[in-house]
């Protein structure tokens, strides 16, 4: 009875120790999510809120209707001709006069979203009523709100919680980002502010270009070499062999100097072929494929010889649908490498065109400033496709890393 | 500049693939009577080639280019340089930044490495205990590998925020600013004994142990799969042989699980000291300008700043060849001194 009290103990034990250490791996993830949904209110309190407003499925309701109102359900908008109506439920609305204005941007010129917009204020039995009508030709993606509550009217509460409440004066100051937003423009203000903030899409490209190209080109040119030393006996074998493995020592640090001097020669700096070209070659493909090739039977080859096939037959008939898990492996790895690397596009790209995502992230961190929850969507976009691709090919890329590791 | 044209000349790249049609139209004319052998040779230069080419390209040639430059003096695209045999060198081991560098990384590698093993073989050895959820804790502790780790850096600078930060929350230290600290941190834990530290010996500043540990964080998936993968082929028998033997389950850690997983072990210490030797991306994002009084500064972005900001390219290339030449020493170092301690099964 007592060994198995132990035995109970031990794995309650061994729960709580793999659960408190995965709390804290995942912690990082839990906040940057959250935060990518905070307001910026939200997100400067020094207590953290761990349920910001917007992934609350009551304010979905109310934002998808307000959406509704204004365009689309889904992202919201404000059409030529449409109304929203804000309810703002107030303990005694009869205290004073609310005022409200739509804030125009710093120093804008003229601001056609303000000045289209038509507002008026009723008073209702429990509270007040805020309606915006779009009076112009424009469409708006967004239309913010700023209202102002006489401190008089005591306790109140807008069915679409403001995204910053401030005390001026006799007023409490309420702000809204947008008064219509649409359920997805609600839930995702923040990735659809960063996402015009910055040229994202152009960064995807460039990224998601510059990783493929790197695995096709790195997959054709490692699957050659291993299978030439794998299975195929020619004269300096060893040597080529031994200076592959020589490269392995080199830090990649001491190539940045030389391989930039020689794209800039090129004229290959802030060009394509600058981000892909020096990564074709990986001797750790080849390797990796070379343990492959390895593995399988001489007969196989031996018979295909026999019938005739020529090495290059060989090689793409036999051996290469034998070898996809291990292309697949370095494939990954590749891409992965590829698409996470910063340094080296950072010192060969200059243009914004140019930028990877790591990159227009990075500098993306310098321009945000403050605006933490942009910061924080702009941060889960950019890893949001290698996980996406990690709960898809799961095993991959742990039986590639695993694989790695065994010699 | 007499070094480049010399080196350029090397690049038109068909001169590499030139001599390669000339082969191959020449393997199409007697194809027919070749004998086994230079078939086999034909074939494996060509396959080589490419890979190879590539690697002479941007690797090999590089590397030895890299020594060349560092012997010049100020080497860039505008103005003349001249040979000025081993100076920077000399300048480079006078150079107070190089030796905070250095002594920075040093204290980055010492910390990281050591800390990813051991909680990488704690996590995986209970993992292999036959739990449920697998799965589910393995990808947990995976993700952070994958993540960018720009992202990943600029979520953990967030966290260390000093007004708004979730840390400073958790641990009711209001206003702390994690990644502006450059006090070190063990002359911070001795100063109450009236041990005062300087310089090297008071160690790692809060900023660049602030990084250090969002660096674990980052890479601890990958130990943990790979000591997985190394737990699981050892055979059960061992295990089985020391229950017999009345073994408790330290014991059993300790004298079988430990020495089998010596060489996986060995080979995370050798892969785990050139990485974080190279560390770069997360410092820079974190503390982009090398922190307060250079406290987070590390050699690669030591050589960063030095040829990408000031442009000179000799310095930073000497930089290079010296961070090159101090891995190698590191890595032969911990062949002769731990893999006498690693034991290979037969």
């Amino acid at each position: 009875m007592s060994s198995s009290l132990r035995r109970l103990i031990s794995r309650l034990l061994i729960y709580l120790v793999l659960t408190a250490g995965a709390v804290v791996m995942a912690f990082p993830f839990y906040w940057m999510l959250a935060t990518s949904v905070k307001s910026p209110q939200e997100a400067q309190q020094a207590a953290p809120i761990w349920f910001p407003e917007r992934i609350k499925p009551v304010n979905w309701k109310v934002a998808a209707r307000l959406g509704a109102e204004g365009g689309s359900r889904w992202w919201g908008g404000f059409a030529p001709g449409r109304s929203v109506t804000l309810h703002i439920k107030a303990d005694d609305p009869s205290a004073g006069e609310p005022r409200s204005r739509i804030p125009k941007p710093p120093a804008a010129f003229s601001d056609p979203r303000s000045e289209s917009t038509k507002i008026e204020i009723e008073r209702v039995a429990d509270g007040w009523q805020v309606v915006l009508t779009n009076t112009g030709e424009q469409t708006f993606t967004t239309i913010p709100l700023t209202v102002w509550i006489p401190k008089e009217a005591g306790e109140f509460s807008a069915e679409l919680p403001p995204d910053a409440i401030r005390s001026q004066r006799g007023y409490w100051r309420l702000e809204w980002v947008n008064a219509s937003p649409g359920l997805f423009g609600y839930l995702f203000h923040n990735y659809r502010e960063a996402w015009h903030a910055a040229p994202f899409s152009r960064y995807f490209f460039v990224s998601f270009f510059t990783a493929s190209m790197q695995v096709l080109g790195g997959l054709l040119f490692a699957t050659m070499a291993a299978f030439a030393f794998a299975r195929i006996r020619f004269p300096g074998r060893e040597a080529v062999f031994l200076l592959f493995v020589a490269t392995m020592m080199i830090p990649g640090e001491v190539l940045l100097i030389p391989n930039y001097i020689l794209l800039a020669k090129l004229h290959w700096l802030d060009t394509f072929y600058a981000l892909i070209v020096p990564w074709l070659a990986s001797v750790f493909g080849i390797f990796l494929l070379r343990q492959f090739f390895l593995s399988l039977p001489q007969d196989l080859f031996d018979a295909a010889r026999i019938d005739g096939a020529s090495y290059w037959s060989m090689l793409w008939r036999i051996a290469f649908p034998l070898a996809v898990p291990g292309l697949i492996t370095y494939g990954i790895f590749a891409f992965l490498g590829a698409y996470n690397a910063l340094l080296w596009p950072l010192i060969v790209t200059q243009s914004p065109e140019m930028r990877t995502i790591q990159v227009g992230l990075q500098a993306f961190i310098g321009e945000a400033g403050s605006d933490y929850g942009q910061l924080m969507a702009a941060s889960t976009m950019a890893i949001l496709p290698i996980i996406i691709g990690y709960f898809f090919a799961q095993k991959h890329f742990i039986q590639g890393i695993a694989r790695s590791g065994i010699k | 500049m007499a070094a480049v044209p010399l080196f350029a000349t090397l690049f038109p790249t068909w001169l590499f693939w030139l001599p390669l049609a000339g082969v191959f139209i020449t393997y199409a004319g007697c194809r027919a009577h070749l004998p086994e052998s230079d078939a086999a040779a034909f074939w494996g230069w060509v396959f080589v080639w490419p890979a190879l080419a590539m690697m002479l390209t941007w690797n090999i040639f590089p590397s030895l280019f890299a020594l060349w430059i560092s012997l010049f003096d100020r080497f860039n695209f505008i103005g003349e340089s001249q040979y000025v045999g081993l100076q920077n060198y000399r300048i480079l081991m006078h150079d107070p930044l190089f030796w905070r560098a250095l002594s920075n990384t040093f204290w980055y590698v010492a910390f990281t490495v050591p800390v990813g093993i051991l909680l990488g073989t704690l996590v995986a050895i209970l993992l292999n205990e036959r739990i449920r959820l697998l799965g589910l804790y393995r990808t947990i502790y995976f993700l952070p590998y994958i993540t960018a780790l720009t992202a990943a850096a600029a979520v953990w600078q967030w966290i260390y925020h000093p007004e708004f930060g979730f840390l400073n929350w958790l641990l009711n230290t209001p206003g702390l600013d994690w990644l502006h600290t450059p006090d070190g941190v063990i002359g911070l834990a001795l100063k109450p004994f009236g041990i005062e530290l300087q310089g090297f010996w008071a160690g790692p500043s809060v900023a660049f142990v602030a990084i250090m540990i969002m660096s674990v964080w980052h890479f601890l998936g990958y130990n943990i799969v790979i000591l997985l993968a190394g737990l699981q082929s050892i055979p059960t028998q061992y295990y089985e042989a020391a229950e017999l033997d009345g073994a408790g389950w330290w014991q059993k850690q300790r004298y079988v699980t430990w020495p089998l997983l010596s060489p996986t072990t060995f080979f995370l210490a050798i892969i785990g000291l050139i990485g974080s030797f190279q560390v770069f991306t997360q410092v820079y994002v974190m503390t982009p300008t090398g922190g307060v009084l250079n406290d987070t500064l590390t050699v690669a972005m030591y050589l960063y700043n030095k040829g990408f900001r000031d442009s000179d390219f000799s310095y930073a290339s000497a930089l290079a060849v010296t961070m090159f030449l101090v891995i190698l020493a590191l890595t032969l170092f911990q062949r002769k001194v731990l893999e006498k301690r690693v034991t290979y099964e037969q």
